[in-house]
């Protein structure tokens, strides 16, 4: 579109076309938006679970998965960030239901991490399958949402994948399937934004 | 005979306007313009006609200590939209 919309009337036509022109674009701005949260949360995911892996795996100790709790400390103020840049982008019905969804599942996990840790005996829950599981079950309706296959698929690779996964390996190991989820996240980031570019 | 299109959309700037409010909550004026590129002037008059015929809600308040307008359709202003693009249908057909 010009940028430069003056009041002047239009055939039927120039108006369906405007109509439509608008609607995308303020579309592709929203969700471009949604892109910038799916890759900071993927690098960071990956980051952290790459931290603990190392550490666990190099010491022996598995308290250091109560690094874990670095996500939402670290995640949260950045994400304000973000938001602030992007102050102005409007939310969308597809935009506010991503954004439910994923804070859902951070609820989920948050609540089963923490009474797994402080009310369960230790590998009393497989904890690694219910979050991975979970994770891409998550990864795979955002994909239904943005109506793309690339997202869809990949969340139900790294959901079903993980749970066998999750099954077959043992401590540390299993870690570096957030790592791998966390690529997954960020490249379907990456993906949103130059779809939505 | 062909339907007769609602005088108050069928203008560019304010059907550009009411697209971009038919998809989202609510919108910032700064947001409005960026995306119609029309002046600020201009886009306040027609924001004006449009929140004068209860198609749009126009909210002042203040984002910190920065002043922030923000816009959002009403459901009068959703069903108005609808019968124009129903209308400009049946001009194509």
């Amino acid at each position: 579109m010009e940028n430069n919309i003056e009041n002047k009337e239009m055939t039927a036509q120039q108006s369906l076309n405007l109509i439509s022109e608008m609607m995308n674009n303020s579309r592709k701005s929203i969700l471009s938006k949604n892109g910038k949260h799916f890759i900071l949360w993927g690098a960071l995911l990956t980051i952290v679970s790459f931290v603990i892996y190392e550490l666990w795996h190099t010491t022996g100790n598995a308290n250091w998965n109560l690094l874990w709790l670095a996500m939402p400390i670290i995640g949260f103020p950045m994400v304000k960030v973000i938001s602030k840049k992007d102050a102005e982008i409007p939310q969308n019905i597809i935009s506010r239901q991503i954004s439910g969804l994923w804070l859902a599942y951070c609820a989920f996990v948050m609540v089963i991490f923490v009474a797994s840790v402080f009310f369960l005996k230790p590998m009393q829950m497989n904890l690694s399958l219910i979050i991975v599981l979970l994770l891409g079950f998550t990864e795979c309706i955002s994909g239904i949402m943005l109506k793309n296959w690339t997202i869809i698929i990949s969340g139900f690779i790294l959901g079903v994948g993980g749970a066998f996964a999750a099954t077959l390996i043992q401590s540390a190991e299993q870690l570096l399937m957030f790592t791998i989820g966390g690529i997954i996240i960020t490249a379907t980031g990456l993906i949103v934004k130059s779809q939505y570019k | 005979m062909f339907p007769k299109l609602d005088p108050l959309l069928h203008s560019e700037l304010r059907l550009a306007v009411m697209s971009i409010l038919a998809g989202v909550d609510s919108a910032e004026f700064s947001y409005i313009k960026k995306q119609t590129g029309a002046t600020s002037g201009n886009l306040s008059v027609q924001l004006d006609k449009l929140s004068a015929a209860g198609y749009i809600i126009v909210e002042k308040g203040f984002k910190g200590k920065v002043p922030c307008t923000t816009c959002k359709i009403t459901p009068v202003g959703l069903a108005a939209f609808e019968n124009y693009v129903n209308s400009l249908k049946k001009y194509l057909i």
